[in-house]
């Protein structure tokens, strides 16, 4: 081999470890659940896709609209909404959490602490849920 | 002094004039219960084997030399400590997304040129010379951006994020966030001053909001709530630049 | 061999270098920069510095008070002509540290905060929380980025100066993932190499903190001055040496012997008042908190632990929310490291090695007996600290030295006459063969850690806090053993990318050699002063000794040391006054 201190040939030779485009997410447990979060919004997908149809049903006239409530109706339909609920509520919590990271107020000399904000947004959905369920009732 | 017990050291190795491809080697190395990682491996690098090559000075988490994988986590060696890890056994190895120079060295040009790329420094709101005093910031400002001016350039958070693994050409985390301490410091004349650099396909954008930077960042500089906030302001920026008719 | 260009090369890219960097930049763009360093800017150990930065600032200071402080605090071993030049130039380096964007601590209406400490008369250290020198190195670092001019040679490690007739001209460096050895040629070369903690086995200095600028500058010919001065910080982490800033006292820490008894009052620092006093009790001065640990030891009021003798630092009264806010890195470290918060828990310390006051003899300007030659921070001596340096002195000494040596150094390069090119190329070759022969040496028996931790405890044992003529010899003894041996080395890594094996070997080769400059220079020095106290000497001696030590190199033996006279201008050596008889001010 030549001397050190010669130029003559660059011994770098560094070494690029491969990742799969396809299953780096199995590499850790970190990415599998973020991985397994990221797709259980098919899910809540499902549901809006759902929830959108109706709006068309409602618009076609009752008795499709009747057919819309009858196919909510089916044991399958209730079953997969259950799921939907699921995620929802998982993915709305997981959002809550990441609120104080995307924002932040400052109180006087202080960061607003993160807890605040995060009840801050649970209130506020459990008022909403709170009117809706009282328009459901009155309706 | 004698060592409490001897834990087995799996160490990747690559010596590029020799290897085709990185290989683990295992050393036994007696440990005190107040070491850490980075006590073992100058325990190797002293009396088992003078050829293994890594990166460490302060040995006190402030000048981000020793970054590694620890059993799979990107960790500063100097704070990971022994007794975290009682099965007895350690792996490490370079720090993933970047290529290995040597053993447990890898190659961080790359971040280098990305960091540079965002202008991480003042760029004043309002010129001052010397003579005039220094620029006014309340503590309420200051503690705005402090989080983020706190990194290390560790490259922990860049080894935990799959999306520099996937995309390199990601600006990552670490330089994301400096950009972010910056544009939110009150001395700064902010984003526009800046450059498009962060709110380009390459910067905020890139990021699908994993949120493993945060996790791993030794310092607590939370990466990806930086990213978030940019991110947001960036959006709303894009808003109001379509209601004014910018573009 | 491969050869670099540049007007002024900068070795060493800490906090001196970057700042010298960037004033050649401002002073004129058109003169080129290769800012060599043996590790990534923000790495180097300016990082590691925690309380402050010294600067005159608020109405009821005066530049005088940070004179008299300093030179008081040096034991009258400054010269006072530079501690003039200096207090003054401090405050404009801290501001323009400020408009570059450093997050300063700030008061309620917006101003930079300053904080108490040790051996300062009146609060004058500003800070950012206890991560002040990290960042100030990482603003430093980033703003260096917007000079086109500074073309940074990453993980370089500088062998050797290249000096002709006096004249210096450039260095040589090995590029680390390469193995090859590369000349930079320039007209001047600015030394910011950093300190030599590491010569000792328990220091609060990090890995790379080897002394190879000063050996390099001391082999060249340019004395090292004042050596024999080590500062012990009096808080340092057992086993570790990891540094617990003064801050800690600063903002009303006390120091505890087993007894819980503030045993500094026994000492000449009382009286132990409950809100801490300026320039008393634990805002006494470096040497003698670290002395006055000894002595406890030596009584058996310390309290033993398998990683030696500890006293107790004490800042539970000080409350979470201060602790969180302006020492959260030293309860990160003492949480993780020895298992203690500071909220709640005494946290064993005792003095550990930190800094060197001595370095390379520099005038006002950063320049060496070599023309062409500068040298700036703690690698320097321009002869600001004394016999002792006050805490947060040092990072205003990078700042202020780093940018006067670099606008001493722009317009020396105007008129400077290059190396010529055969001196250039002969010495290239001789450090290409030494380094080839390094390689090439199979017989060696001896290894690279042993040498050093011989070498290493030998400084502890008989160079540390108090000394005398039988223990200095004896670690002279062992050290021109070790130098001896050192010869005897072989390398086990014959690889080229990366080698730590060969970098730790040539930083061994510089320890030894900062190691004998000081410990002869110390069997010289027959008085005690500052922070260098002999038990054989135990007096101050202004007739014979207020000069500065000069350890001039001998490949073949001892340094030899002659003497330069101190500068006083202004303050005629006096008792230091700690204590109440200082009539420092409450600080709360």
């Amino acid at each position: 081999m030549s001397a050190a201190t010669t130029d003559t040939a660059n011994p770098r030779k560094p070494y690029v470890r491969p990742i799969s485009k396809t299953s780096w997410f199995l590499t850790s447990a970190r990415y599998k659940s973020y991985m397994v979060h990221e797709v259980s919004s098919i899910f809540v997908a499902l549901y809006m896709i759902q929830l959108v149809a109706g709006l068309f049903y409602l618009a076609a006239g009752p008795e499709e609209w009747e057919s819309y409530l009858a196919f909510l109706r089916s044991p399958v339909v209730i079953l997969l909404t259950l799921v939907g609920l699921v995620f929802f509520v998982i993915h709305t919590t997981s959002w809550f959490k990441a609120v104080p990271q995307a924002t932040r107020i400052m109180r006087g000399e202080e960061v607003l602490p993160g807890k605040i904000l995060v009840t801050a947004h649970y209130g506020i959905w459990a008022a909403v849920s709170l009117f809706v369920i009282i328009l459901a009732w009155v309706a | 002094m004698t060592a409490t017990r001897t834990i087995q050291l799996e160490v990747l190795r690559y010596r590029p004039e020799q290897d085709a491809k990185p290989f683990f080697q295992t050393y036994a190395v007696p440990v005190e219960d107040e070491w850490v990682v980075l006590d073992a491996l100058n325990y190797v690098k002293d009396e088992l084997d003078r050829t293994l090559s890594y990166r460490w000075s302060c040995h006190m988490f402030v000048c981000g030399s020793c970054g590694m994988m620890i059993n799979g986590e990107p960790k500063l060696a100097c704070k990971a400590f022994m007794q975290d890890y009682p099965s007895g056994k350690i792996r490490v190895e370079p720090l993933s997304n970047f290529p290995i120079e040597r053993d447990l060295v890898i190659v961080q040009d790359d971040f280098v040129e990305k960091l540079t790329a965002v202008k991480p420094y003042l760029l004043p709101k309002q010129d001052k010379t010397v003579e005039q005093g220094e620029y006014l910031q309340t503590p309420a400002e200051l503690k705005k951006y402090k989080q983020y001016s706190l990194c290390i350039n560790c490259l922990c958070c860049y080894a935990a994020c799959p999306q520099y693994g996937l995309e390199p050409s990601f600006i990552g985390p670490a330089a994301l966030t400096l950009a972010h301490r910056y544009n939110t410091d009150s001395r700064d004349a902010g984003p526009e001053a800046r450059g498009d650099l962060v709110a380009a396909h390459e910067g905020v954008w890139a990021c699908s909001f994993v949120g493993a930077c945060s996790q791993v960042c030794p310092k607590d500089v939370d990466p990806a709530g930086a990213i978030q906030q940019a991110k947001l302001y960036s959006a709303l920026n894009f808003v109001t630049g379509m209601v004014k008719g910018d573009k | 061999m491969r050869v670099e260009t540049a007007d002024i090369i900068i070795v060493g890219a800490g906090g001196a270098g970057l700042r010298a960097a960037i004033a050649v930049a401002e002073a004129d763009p058109n003169v080129s920069i290769a800012l060599v360093s043996k590790v990534y800017p923000m790495r180097s150990h300016t990082c590691a510095a925690e309380g402050g930065a010294a600067g005159v600032i608020k109405s009821n200071d005066k530049l005088d008070y940070h004179f008299d402080d300093t030179v008081a605090g040096g034991d009258w071993l400054t010269d006072q002509d530079a501690v003039e030049l200096f207090v003054n130039e401090i405050p404009k380096e801290l501001t323009q540290m400020e408009h570059w964007g450093c997050p300063w601590s700030r008061e309620g209406d917006g101003h930079v905060a300053v904080r108490p400490f040790g051996g300062m008369k009146i609060m004058r250290t500003w800070y950012a929380s206890d991560k002040t020198g990290f960042h100030m190195l990482h603003t430093l670092f980033q703003t260096s980025l917007k000079y086109p001019s500074i073309k940074r040679f990453d993980e370089f490690f500088t062998t050797d100066l290249l000096v002709e007739d006096g004249r210096c001209g450039g260095i040589t460096a090995i590029e680390m993932r390469t193995g090859q050895l590369r000349t930079f040629r320039g007209k001047a070369v600015i030394v910011c190499s950093g300190g030599a903690g590491r010569v000792f086995p328990f220091t609060t200095n990090g890995a790379i903190k080897t002394g190879d600028g000063m050996a390099m500058a001391y082999r060249a010919g340019v004395p090292l001055k004042d050596m024999e001065f080590v500062q012990y910080h009096p808080t340092g982490l057992p086993g570790t040496g990891i540094l617990l800033t003064e801050g800690c006292r600063g903002e009303g820490g006390y120091l505890l012997n087993k007894d819980g008894y503030r045993y500094l009052q026994d000492y000449g620092l009382g009286p132990a008042t409950e809100k801490p006093v300026l320039k008393a009790m634990e805002l006494g001065p470096r040497d003698r908190l670290s002395q006055a640990f000894w002595h406890e030891e030596k009584k058996g009021r310390t309290i033993p632990t398998k990683w030696g003798s500890v006293i107790h630092l004490d800042m539970r009264h000080l409350g979470e929310k201060l602790i969180n806010e302006r020492l959260p890195l030293v309860r990160d470290l003492s949480r993780n490291y020895v298992n203690a918060d500071p909220v709640t828990d005494l946290v064993p310390v005792r003095p550990v090695v930190h800094y060197m006051m001595g370095g390379i003899s520099t005038d006002i300007n950063g320049a060496t007996t070599v023309d062409g030659l500068y040298a700036a921070g703690e690698c320097a001596c321009v002869s600001i600290n004394g016999a002792n340096r006050l805490g947060s002195n040092s990072l205003g000494e990078l700042l202020v030295f780093g940018a006067r040596a670099a606008r001493h150094a722009v317009e020396y390069v105007k008129t400077a006459r290059p190396m010529t090119d055969a001196a250039a190329t002969a010495q290239a070759s001789d450090v290409e063969n030494r380094i080839a022969a390094l390689y090439k040496r199979t017989s060696g028996k001896e290894r690279v850690p042993a040498l050093r931790q011989q070498m290493t405890m030998s400084m502890e044992e008989g160079c540390g806090i108090y000394r005398d003529e039988v223990s200095l010899k004896a670690t002279c003894d062992v050290v021109a053993e070790v130098r001896a041996r050192f010869k005897d080395v072989a390398l086990e890594d014959k690889s080229y990318v990366y080698n730590t094996d060969l970098f730790q070997t040539l930083e061994l080769g510089c320890m030894i050699e900062v190691a004998q400059a000081l410990v002869v220079s110390a069997i010289e020095r027959k008085e005690s002063r500052g922070a260098h106290q002999r038990l054989d000497y135990v007096q101050r001696d202004d007739v014979n000794y207020l000069k500065h030590s000069m350890a001039y190199y001998n490949p073949n033996g001892d340094p030899r040391i002659d003497y330069l006279d101190v500068v006083i201008t202004k303050s005629q050596p006096a008792e230091r006054v700690y204590g109440a008889a200082a009539g420092g001010q409450v600080t709360a």
